[in-house]
């Protein structure tokens, strides 16, 4: 057992957290006005967000892109201050970010500009997607997981939780916006749309957060087309 | 008279400079108060003893005959060690008096028995016929010289797990330099035990004996006198009672020895240095006087094959992937001890199944790196074995390794924390490409290009070897508007000209 299982055992308790210490802080999202919606201040340290969106390219990844620069960004970037939160996601470090059935390919040049080390990305092309995703959460070898996977039945959607619990990735699961009407037992549900000005996202599901709606100006440029 | 005591030789310490040669009015008669000590002539020079540098044990296999027929492997010459005796193959019949004879020289004559046979009074030497005389249910082999050999390279492999320094002595010993080695298994008791064990655990009886020299720890072994020895100037004294038949010099030299009434090692050391040379061959008396230390004796070291090869007959055939996944496992753990003997690692490797009918089952694995773990090469294994269906039972399999690269050992963490995951890419990678197909994952990497489309690439392969953006982004100011995250493929011209 390592230092750091040591001090994440829930029976230790340390003195210095006297206050707060009930919600563990999250990764601040680089959208101040998102970030003062969720509980936290930002995306849940564990377990597994969905974004129910039904059309690609409308700013989904450019509102992830900050918590993704943060969790994979090259090595000596790192904020000086890089080290776990109380019980939270690594900042900085080692970790690769997976892309599991993505719809398009991930433009490399716009990871680099955002902040992402390229050579750490994995782009995974599968069938069986939730399989997948399940296996890079559980390998402990990626910061962060990015899916786009049906999840027809509820027992996949438990596991997926259950593994991003567990191993405290940042899990993102991209779904329609058809599934928002069944019930899901991710941490965090976002729904999203994109509207001639901007994102507009409809909070679910929070936990110790109420639902709300709110609009983010453009994030992201429309995806062109290759010619 | 001045007596000099001989300094203390402590395992695992260099032992001091011998101590400077006193006079030499002292010299002649300090040698003949020495263990060992013969008569020299006038003017011949005496040779210092050497400090025990090294130290050499020696394993003699007393069965090796029968014991390389006893296994269920094939006759190729990289076998694997033969399975415990529980798994016998159906050469031998479990418990039946078996002998060996040698076809090749001639008429039928026993060469080796064992000890069900030895108990009804058949020893090597008589001749078939009245073996069979004497027990009618016996059950006759025939040598084969190449399992012999695979047996001694077998059990020389598996030494290597001991020390790096060994050396084959056919046809049934082999020698192990273990000075470095003692430390670490904890004296030479506790590591002449283990290696019995192991050898007894593959079905071979061993015979060990550790002194200075290599010469004097085989002829120690041969004669079934185990000893341990660490101090070189005792070295002839110890010597002086084996008989002389446990050197295997020719069998015209034993015999004029015998007449002349020299017997024992120790008097052959006393005979006359020039006499013998001129009497016998110089290279008996380079024997003793490598045997006693007196002489360096380099030996050849064994280089273990290339690659792994591991054959196995199976009895009763399988047709069940459950029970070959079981079977596998000894098998890799094999292929593991190999490569960690060498600091190798494997990047490829090869299973073939071979059926009685239908033509052989190959599967193919490829690592996402240089991999030497057990655990990884048998979970791989596993899946792709699940996967497959198989055409019919199996008689046989064969595991052959791919080319061995240098295994790179990342330098463990204090606290065990970032390592463990870069550790787990290259297995995450690999459980996914065995399920999904080798192409189904891929990294990316930039490209100095200016069209979009041509801008990055993808990398499949070796999973550390994906270039890091690092270098590129330094430098780079922030481009004016940001690039989009997504690159769709490209839709036909009169599409977008419709979109405006």
């Amino acid at each position: 057992m390592s230092l750091d299982d040591l001090l994440r055992h829930p029976a230790l308790w340390r003195a210095r957290e006297q206050g707060g210490a009930s919600a563990p802080a999250g990764l601040p999202t680089g959208y101040p006005e998102l970030d003062r919606c969720l509980p936290g201040g930002g995306w849940p340290s564990r377990g597994l967000i969905e974004l129910l969106a039904d059309r690609t390219g409308i700013g989904e990844l450019s509102l992830l892109m900050p918590a993704l620069a943060r969790l994979c960004g090259p090595a000596d970037d790192a904020p000086a201050t890089a080290g776990r939160g109380p019980r939270g996601v690594e900042h900085g470090g080692d970790g690769w970010l997976a892309w599991i059935s993505p719809p398009h390919t991930p433009y490399a040049p716009a990871l680099a500009a955002g902040g992402i080390d390229v050579g750490r990305v994995l782009v995974v092309q599968a069938a069986s997607a939730e399989w997948a995703m399940e296996q890079a959460l559980r390998s402990g070898a990626c910061s962060a997981v990015l899916g786009w996977a049906g999840c027809r039945d509820r027992q996949s959607l438990r596991r997926l939780q259950l593994a991003a619990e567990q191993s405290g990735c940042f899990a993102v699961l991209f779904r329609r916006l058809s599934d928002a009407r069944e019930s899901s037992p991710a941490v965090l549900r976002l729904a999203l749309e994109g509207g001639c000005d901007g994102l507009v996202l409809r909070i679910l599901k929070s936990r110790g957060g109420r639902a709300t709606s709110l609009r983010l100006g453009t994030i992201g440029a429309v995806v062109p087309h290759a010619h | 008279m001045v007596r000099l005591l001989p300094p203390r030789v402590t395992p695992g310490v260099p032992a001091s400079s011998p101590p400077e040669s006193p006079p030499a009015h002292e010299q002649r008669r300090l040698q003949s108060a020495s263990g060992g000590g013969r008569r020299r002539d006038a003017g011949d020079p005496v040779p210092a003893l050497p400090a025990a540098r090294e130290l050499w044990l020696a394993v003699h296999l007393p069965g090796y005959v029968l014991e390389s027929l006893r296994a269920g492997v094939a006759a190729s010459p990289q076998s694997v060690e033969p399975l415990p005796s529980g798994q016998c193959g159906a050469e031998s019949r479990v418990g039946a008096p078996t002998v060996v004879v040698d076809l090749a020289k001639g008429g039928r004559v026993v060469c080796d028995v064992d000890a069900r046979a030895a108990a009804a009074g058949i020893a090597p030497g008589m001749a078939l016929n009245s073996a069979l005389a004497l027990e009618p249910a016996l059950e006759v082999l025939s040598r084969d010289p190449r399992r012999e050999r695979a047996l001694l390279e077998a059990v020389a492999r598996l030494a290597g797990g001991f020390t790096p320094r060994v050396s084959l002595e056919p046809p049934d010993a082999i020698l192990l330099e273990v000075r470095g080695s003692l430390r670490l298994f904890g004296g030479a008791r506790r590591l002449c035990e283990r290696l019995r064990g192991e050898l007894r655990s593959h079905g071979v009886e061993s015979r060990l004996a550790l002194t200075p020299t290599p010469l004097a720890s085989l002829w120690f072994a041969r004669a079934g006198a185990e000893v341990a020895l660490r101090r070189p100037d005792a070295l002839p004294a110890r010597l002086a009672p084996l008989p002389l038949s446990c050197t295997r010099w020719p069998g015209h030299v034993l015999q004029s020895l015998l007449t002349m009434g020299v017997r024992t090692v120790g008097e052959c050391l006393r005979l006359p240095r020039d006499g013998f040379v001129r009497r016998f061959e110089p290279r008996l008396r380079l024997e003793l006087d490598r045997a006693s230390g007196r002489a360096p004796d380099p030996r050849l070291a064994f280089v273990a094959a290339g690659r792994h090869v591991a054959t196995l007959e199976l009895e009763p055939e399988l047709e069940d992937t459950a029970r070959l996944q079981r079977v596998l496992g000894p098998l890799i753990d094999e292929l593991c001890g190999f490569l960690q003997a060498r600091g190798a690692a494997v990047e490829s490797h090869e299973l073939r199944l071979r059926h009685r009918e239908t033509p052989a089952t190959r599967l193919r694995l490829r690592f996402a790196g240089p991999v030497s773990e057990a655990t990884r090469i048998l979970d791989l294994l596993r899946e792709r074995l699940a996967r497959t269906a198989l055409s019919g039972p199996v008689r046989s399999l064969r595991l052959r390794s791919g080319p061995l690269v240098e295994a790179t050992a990342a330098a463990g963490d204090l606290f065990g924390g970032e390592h463990r995951r870069t550790a787990a890419v290259p297995q995450l990678v690999e459980r996914l490409r065995a399920r999904l197909g080798a192409g189904a994952v891929h990294g990316l990497s930039l490209v100095p290009e200016h069209r979009p489309e041509a801008a990055q690439g993808e990398e499949k392969g070796d999973v550390s070897l994906f270039p890091s953006s690092v270098r590129m982004l330094r430098g780079k100011s922030t481009e004016k508007g940001k690039r989009p995250l997504f690159l769709s493929p490209a839709r036909p011209r009169d599409d977008a000209r419709a979109r405006g």
